[in-house]
């Protein structure tokens, strides 16, 4: 696909702006009624989907030319797909998300490149990783602990995914420790890939570094065949969107599994269980990667029709992703399994979660705008009366943390992990 | 003069063209303080194209002209001339009833036609219009509408203006017009071969032409029809009377029966205007909100049961009790009262022989302070507190509320008059102050608001230019 | 960048540098496409309206009283918009400023004893009804739905909708309001202007009220609007919305005093005789004919997608040909949605026995399939929120309405059938989604407590497929020229825009616009509003969406 692909979209857009908002149905309030982060800090109508399928016809039929602005536009967007559920509501035939995509690729094609993405994607063709670490430290997270290597041969019947957040910022590193520990208390044979381990490169696309994703991706599948594991689990959401929805497109066939879901499966087994109590309230925010764009990838290929002279559809029938079959309910129903624990919801929840601002590289190039979409929802988590945010991963947790400690709030910051654990 | 006496005799005939000393003193005051000033002259048009003529004529000649609908006797100074050549333009005559619409709720009426002739025209159709509180039977029933007077009933206020609808117009410069659905003059007709029944007021177009006729004391043209959106007659109707010893106690109940859209007639009294309206009363107690159930043509009997139920136990949570009399009054007689057109004397004029109203707008939380200072200035001015009567009207369907003062006095009492006259311009200034909102500005009124909103009046008079120009529509009023 | 510098300059001055722009591509994103959701305009394939001269953010009324300065000053046109919503909302000329209203976005205050909300234009339907309904109240959602500025609906343009049989029109609505005149000047109209409250639009005597709005506003041509205060009803439902259901079978189930039903008619006399006997009994919520926006022949197949979140656009032929489905379509042929909301119990119970004792008059009835749970609860959502009114584009992106009869329901029940001949013979050349002739919605009451009724029939078609686009051009015309011509009614809605805005997207020749005035059944409205103009705003710095005419 090319931009030029998506021009029947954009001439096709219904102009309503429901990309602004969380689906009209689910407003509770007015304080939190806005779903996309884009568009409610800059303000201009064309940081929204609407307005970004409009900057992309304009720069497709040669109208306006590439600024400085237009690439703020482009790139200042968490790519968080909250416009995407919004815009399905009631549209079946648009893809807003996949051409807000489509526009970025196509911006670094033309060598329309952010200055602050360089040194990251610099560093994802020098060391691997999307955080400027040296590829030398990639494994150390895992020292100490007693798991395979599969990368070195070792056979293990699952393999664990750190990815990059959780392999170089050592104060989260206690939650996949955690969850190594969790899994191999459940009797499963899990290994890592360690030192070896590379950057999935679903960051890398978010941003629109396509041949980086590539690549990252080609090394990961060769590992992952090497090794003959069936079943990969993560808990980065990022890197479970990249094995779940973009790695079958160029061939991966796994079983991908986020943590949250492989501790519930091993807790329903009774493998797991929650004796201690955690007297606390909390929210849970869900990731945008782990949740409405968490769906499982079903394979199709087709083209449009028309039926009743002028009704879009595509034959064969196209799956739709709209946010529906996200991974939601697994740490819900866990952390309402541990004692004590009183779970709340935000009103922005599930398909139509707030993002916690880290994603599609404007935490790295935009910190301003990533801090406050972040300290956004910490306002909603604190609205709620809990005493702490949980997610369910490092993205969310370390922004969300920054947040909370840039705003002087005292709310907690848990992955969910690390209560899971805490409660075992 | 006799020249403008001619001009006008050639446009209806030397008879309906008047300068019968008698006849004109009858416009020269009312029961207003506005200055006494005789007109030159009336005239009794009977149809839109002889008001046409005569406006056309009132632009040529600079002649004000003051329309007037309803009989005497007459309150708020608007009728009254504020020059000497002013010409009156009486509407009575044009009494017809044009069209009665039962499938449509709609009736169409001159402005000549009173709730005294109008009402059982209705009824006999099996349609009735909310009114004023126990109207004056010659009151024309477009002028009160236009006058923005308060309704009974205010669930059928959607609009402030309703029940009125559209309008036919001859403006201050000459053009006949239609407002709301009706799509040009001379039409009507034709609209109902159509199936159209002139019920939706809005425009035409980008403009509320209705709304710069109302409330504009005959100041921007005159009315020739107009069609008002009625009600199903009831079948069942029933007077709930809720008394209480202070306003206060009245109002959150109040507010959620006009919340619920529960009642039809709903409107509050104090014990003196109850008395005046009842004529007697016996033992009243000092507040009573009443409330009227109606069933219709639809279940009238369980309409009227279940509201009776709801209403009996949101009295029982506000402490309040539901009486079917109160002193020596039956709930029905109060009904009828408050419904039906006032016989000669017209009831406020009863008690004293004369009567001076002050009303506004505010919103009903607000009407315990007003009660307190109104008394407290009245009071300080030597007016007896105790003669006060109190009404209050919850208007579209209350959001606000019509709030009104009346002041009786014996007018042959010299002291009694200059007592009135002082408490009146005083209180006024007082309740101006403390955010009444005298949205009909008549007479003295009208000065004190337009210079808390010079704005407004700024635009207005722009606003009359465009229909008006020569300012012969009722000079001297507003702040035209 | 044709603003000269110190133009710009002077606009950047006032609302900073961050809320303004003249970057191409930015201001792109303010042109609007006339081929798709133009409303009540062409469709003209490929056309756009014009590209302001700057986007300005403004955040105070203050802010906006300058930059209205400004634009006398140097003779610059302005046009304001909060939710850029159908094609008014957007410039019509060159040498135009854009004013994005969405960060003056508050809820300034919700009066829950008299029942009012302050607002400015930011603020939509959808989050003004969830404030409100915390409170026990409810607001009217316009019909273009709760995405849309509830100002902007009660100010600027139409604002009717499916609850306006209970909660009147947003003309009904509109108390007091701060406007900022052409002129620079801000206005405060009704009590607001004496300082004491918003409760009350109308006065001192007439009052400014009748020039801002009649049965339309001036659509962005006259001035800022920067706040108002809205009328609200009674919710007697719980403070917030519950939703359930699998996204976008979003549903609602609501307590016993709610009832939602689908009922139909043999024939369209009951159906007329079923609207005014609702009314007699002062009955019902909301009321309208929502769901056959998709198509007579469509609507109960799309219902059955709709409520179901595996199903797409692609079920739609296997739908069709399913007999249950087939027979469910037949039985609703003449229908409409009706919501009842009782304050009580007892209410609920007699508005329900009430409504039975109407269909048996009429011999209507319940279409009991679509009154099973789950898709009644879907409807009442949709009803009560409007939340899904982009449907109207759901098959391709591309809608207009067209003839919108208005007036009694004996009005519209005339011209029903043979308007869906007609449209269903348009139907059959290709270019326009074949729905069944008979796409017609509107309101069981335009106008608080009934009285009226609204046809707009939707026509679906493909913005992206110019011969779609033209088709549905030619059917249009068709429209106005020769179903409404031959029954002596004026053009439809379908042209209502089209007598300010051009083919090109720019605003009509003056001449083409008297042409058209004059025509009109009372030209006189349009010579009083050109006076009213000239007062109102001197250096004409509005458009020809509010319509003037100079000639006689």
């Amino acid at each position: 696909m090319s931009l030029q692909d998506y021009q029947v979209e954009m001439e096709r857009c219904s102009q309503c702006s429901y990309c602004w908002w969380i689906p009209l149905d689910q407003i509770k309030s007015l304080r939190f009624a806005r779903g996309c982060p884009s568009v409610t800090f800059n303000h201009f109508n064309s940081y929204s989907a609407r307005g970004k399928y409009a900057v992309a016809l304009s720069l497709l039929k040669g109208k306006s030319q590439y600024t400085p602005q237009v690439l703020d536009i482009v790139y200042k967007c968490q790519t968080c797909g909250s416009c995407d559920i919004a815009c399905k509501v009631c549209r079946y035939n648009l893809e807003p998300l996949e051409t807000i995509l489509e526009l970025r690729a196509k911006l670094v094609e033309d060598g329309q490149l952010l200055p602050a993405h360089l040194p990251i994607i610099e560093s994802l063709s020098q060391e691997y990783n999307m955080v400027q670490g040296p590829h030398a430290e990639r494994g150390k997270w895992a020292e100490g602990l007693s798991v395979k290597n599969i990368s070195e041969g070792q056979e293990a019947e699952v393999v664990f995914f750190a990815g990059c957040k959780y392999s170089y910022d050592e104060s989260l590193q206690k939650n996949i420790r955690s969850a190594i520990t969790l899994i191999q208390k459940a009797g499963v044979d899990i290994g890592v890939m360690a030192q070896n381990e590379t950057c999935c490169g679903g960051r890398a696309y978010q941003m629109g570094y396509r041949k980086e994703f590539k690549s990252c991706a080609d090394k990961i599948i060769k590992t992952l065949e090497k090794s003959k594991t069936k079943k990969i689990v993560t808990s980065c959401a990022d890197c479970y969107h990249s094995f779940k929805r973009l790695y079958p497109k160029i061939g991966l066939d796994i079983e991908v599994l986020h943590t949250v879901e492989y501790i519930e499966s091993l807790s329903m087994e009774g493998k797991i269980s929650y004796k201690n109590p955690i007297d606390m309230t909390v929210t849970y925010h869900d990731p945008c990667h782990l949740g409405r764009l968490g769906e499982p990838y079903i394979p199709w290929s087709g083209a449009e029709k028309k039926v009743r002279n002028q009704i879009v559809v595509y034959e064969p029938k196209k799956p739709r992703n709209n946010g529906a079959l996200g991974i939601y309910d697994p740490p819900r129903r866990m952390l309402q399994s541990i004692p004590g624990l009183n779970l709340v919801e935000m009103e922005r929840n599930r398909e139509y979660a707030w993002c916690c601002g880290a994603g599609g590289g404007v935490r790295e190039a935009y910190p301003e705008f990533s801090q406050w979409t972040a300290s956004e929802r910490v306002e909603e988590a604190k609205s709620t009366g809990a005493e702490a945010i949980v997610s369910a991963c490092p993205w969310c947790e370390r922004n969300l943390i920054d947040a909370v400690s840039g705003m002087g709030e005292k709310l907690k910051v848990y992955d969910i992990i690390e209560l899971i654990s805490l409660a075992t | 003069m006799e020249n403008k006496k001619k001009g006008l005799a050639k446009i209806l005939g030397p008879s309906m063209v008047i300068d019968a000393k008698p006849i004109l003193e009858q416009f020269a005051e009312d029961h207003s303080f506005a200055m006494p000033n005789k007109p030159s002259l009336l005239v009794k048009p009977e149809n839109t194209l002889e008001i046409q003529e005569i406006v056309k004529w009132a632009n040529a000649t600079k002649t004000p002209l003051i329309p007037v609908s309803s009989a005497p006797p007459r309150f708020n100074g608007d009728t009254v001339p504020t020059s000497a050549d002013a010409v009156i333009v009486d509407l009575g005559r044009m009494k017809k009833i044009i069209k009665v619409d039962r499938r449509n709720k709609m009736v169409l009426i001159e402005p000549g036609v009173t709730y005294e002739q109008l009402q059982p025209v209705l009824s006999e159709n099996g349609l009735r219009l909310s009114s004023t509180l126990h109207p004056k039977a010659n009151k024309s029933v477009v002028a009160s509408l236009l006058e923005r007077e308060p309704r009974l009933i205010p669930r059928y206020q959607w609009a402030m203006l309703d029940p009125l609808r559209c309008l036919e117009v001859v403006w201050g410069d000459g053009n006949v017009f239609t407002t709301g659905e009706v799509s040009r003059p001379g039409q009507l007709e034709r609209e109902w071969q159509k199936k159209f029944a002139q019920v939706m007021a809005a425009g035409p177009a980008q403009t509320d032409f209705y709304k710069l006729v109302s409330a504009a004391q005959g100041s921007m043209g005159i009315v020739t029809w107009a069609s008002i959106k009625c009600e199903v007659l009831p079948e069942l109707h029933e007077l709930l009377i809720i008394p209480a010893n202070k306003i206060e106690d009245l109002l959150d109940f109040g507010y959620k029966i006009l919340r619920y859209r529960f009642g039809d007639e709903i409107f509050l009294l104090n014990s003196v205007n109850l008395k005046r309206l009842m004529g007697e009363g016996g033992d009243l107690p000092p507040w009573v909100l009443f409330v009227a159930i109606a069933g219709r043509s639809v279940l009238p009997r369980e309409r009227v049961e279940y509201q009776l139920n709801d209403i009996r136990e949101m009295a029982r949570e506000h402490g309040l009790e539901l009486l079917k009399s109160i002193g020596n009054c039956e709930s029905s007689e109060i009904l009828q009262k408050a419904i039906k057109p006032s016989r000669k004397p017209y009831w406020k004029l009863r008690s004293k022989g004369d009567c001076r109203d002050i009303f506004f707008l505010t919103t009903m939380d607000k009407t315990p302070e007003f009660v307190s200072s109104v008394q407290a200035t009245a009071k300080a001015h030597g007016y007896l507190a105790s003669d006060i009567g109190v009404y209050i009207q919850p208007m579209h369907q209350g959001v606000c509320c019509h709030c009104e003062f009346s002041l009786p006095f014996d007018p042959q009492n010299s002291k009694e008059s200059s007592v009135v006259k002082e408490t009146y311009i005083e209180t006024s200034k007082v309740l101006l102050n403390q955010a009444a909102y005298f949205s009909r500005p008549y007479h003295m009124w009208a000065d004190m608001v337009f210079n808390k909103d010079a704005q407004a009046a700024v635009l207005l008079k722009k606003i009359k230019s465009v229909f008006d120009p020569n300012n012969i529509m009722n000079p001297g009023k507003l702040c035209f | 960048m044709t603003l000269k510098r110190e133009v710009y300059r002077a606009f950047e001055d006032i609302v900073g540098p961050e809320y303004i722009s003249e970057d191409p591509a930015v201001l792109d994103s303010y042109i609007y496409p006339l081929n798709g959701p133009a409303i009540h305009l062409g469709p003209y394939y490929n056309v756009y309206t014009p590209r302001g001269e700057a986007v300005l953010l403004p955040g105070t009324t203050e802010e906006v009283q300058k930059i209205v300065l400004i634009c006398n000053k140097y003779r610059v046109k302005l046009k304001a918009s909060s939710t850029f919503w159908s094609v008014q909302g957007f410039p019509s000329n060159d040498n135009t400023i854009q004013l994005d209203m969405r960060r003056m976005n508050r809820i300034l205050e919700i009066d829950d004893k008299n029942q009012f909300a302050i607002i400015e234009p930011g603020v939509i339907g959808a989050v003004l009804q969830a404030e409100a309904m915390k409170k026990g109240l409810n607001t009217h959602i316009i019909g273009a739905g709760s995405s849309c500025s509830s100002l902007a609906g009660a100010t600027s343009y139409s604002g009717v909708g499916p609850d306006c049989l209970f909660m009147g029109s947003s003309n009904e609505n509109l108390l007091g309001l701060e406007w900022v005149m052409p002129t620079g000047d801000i206005v405060r109209a009704g009590s607001l202007g004496s300082g004491i409250g918003w409760f009350c639009g109308e006065g001192p005597g007439p009052g400014i009220r009748g020039i801002i709005r009649g049965a339309y506003g001036a659509r962005g041509a006259m001035g800022v609007f920067t706040k108002c205060a809205l009328k609200l009803y009674p919710w007697p439902g719980p403070s917030a919305l519950p939703i359930e259901g699998t996204i976008p079978a979003y549903r609602a189930a609501l307590p016993r005093n709610f009832k939602g039903y689908t009922l139909a008619f043999p024939d369209w006399k009951a159906w007329a005789d079923a609207c005014y006997g609702i009314w007699d009994a002062e009955i019902g919520y909301i009321a309208h004919r929502q769901f056959n926006f998709l198509g007579r022949d469509l609507k109960a197949a799309m219902v059955r997608i709709l409520t179901d979140p595996t199903k797409t656009l692609y079920d739609l032929e296997t739908l069709l040909k399913d007999p249950e489905v087939q027979a469910l379509t037949e039985e609703m042929k003449r229908d409409f949605q009706i919501v009842m909301a009782g304050m009580t119990m007892r209410d609920i119970e007699w508005q329900d026995k009430a409504l039975d004792e109407i269909l048996a008059k009429t011999g209507g009835w319940k279409v009991e399939a679509m009154n099973e749970p789950q898709i009644s609860n879907w409807s009442l959502l949709y009803l009560i929120r409007l939340g899904h009114k982009n449907l109207n584009l759901v098959y391709s992106g591309g809608y207009d309405g067209c003839f919108g009869f208005l007036g009694p329901p004996d009005v519209g029940t005339t011209y029903v059938e043979d308007g869906a001949e007609f449209t269903k013979s348009w139907e059959s050349k290709g270019a326009m989604v074949d729905a069944g002739g008979d796409n017609m919605m509107g309101g069981i009451g335009g106008i608080g407590g009934g009285g009226n009724c609204m046809w707009e029939n939707f026509t679906h078609f493909d913005p992206h497929d110019q011969q779609s686009t033209e088709g549905t051009y030619d059917y249009f015309e068709a429209c106005s020229y020769q179903f409404a011509a031959e029954r002596g009614l004026p053009p439809g809605m379908e042209r209502k825009q089209a007598v300010s805005t051009g083919a090109d997207g720019k605003q009509t020749p003056k001449e083409e616009r008297q042409r058209a005035l004059l025509a009109s059944p009372q030209p006189e409205v349009y010579r009083y509003q050109n006076k009213i103009k000239e007062i109102l705003d001197p250096n004409n710095l509005g458009d020809g969406y509010y319509l003037t005419l100079d000639e006689n």
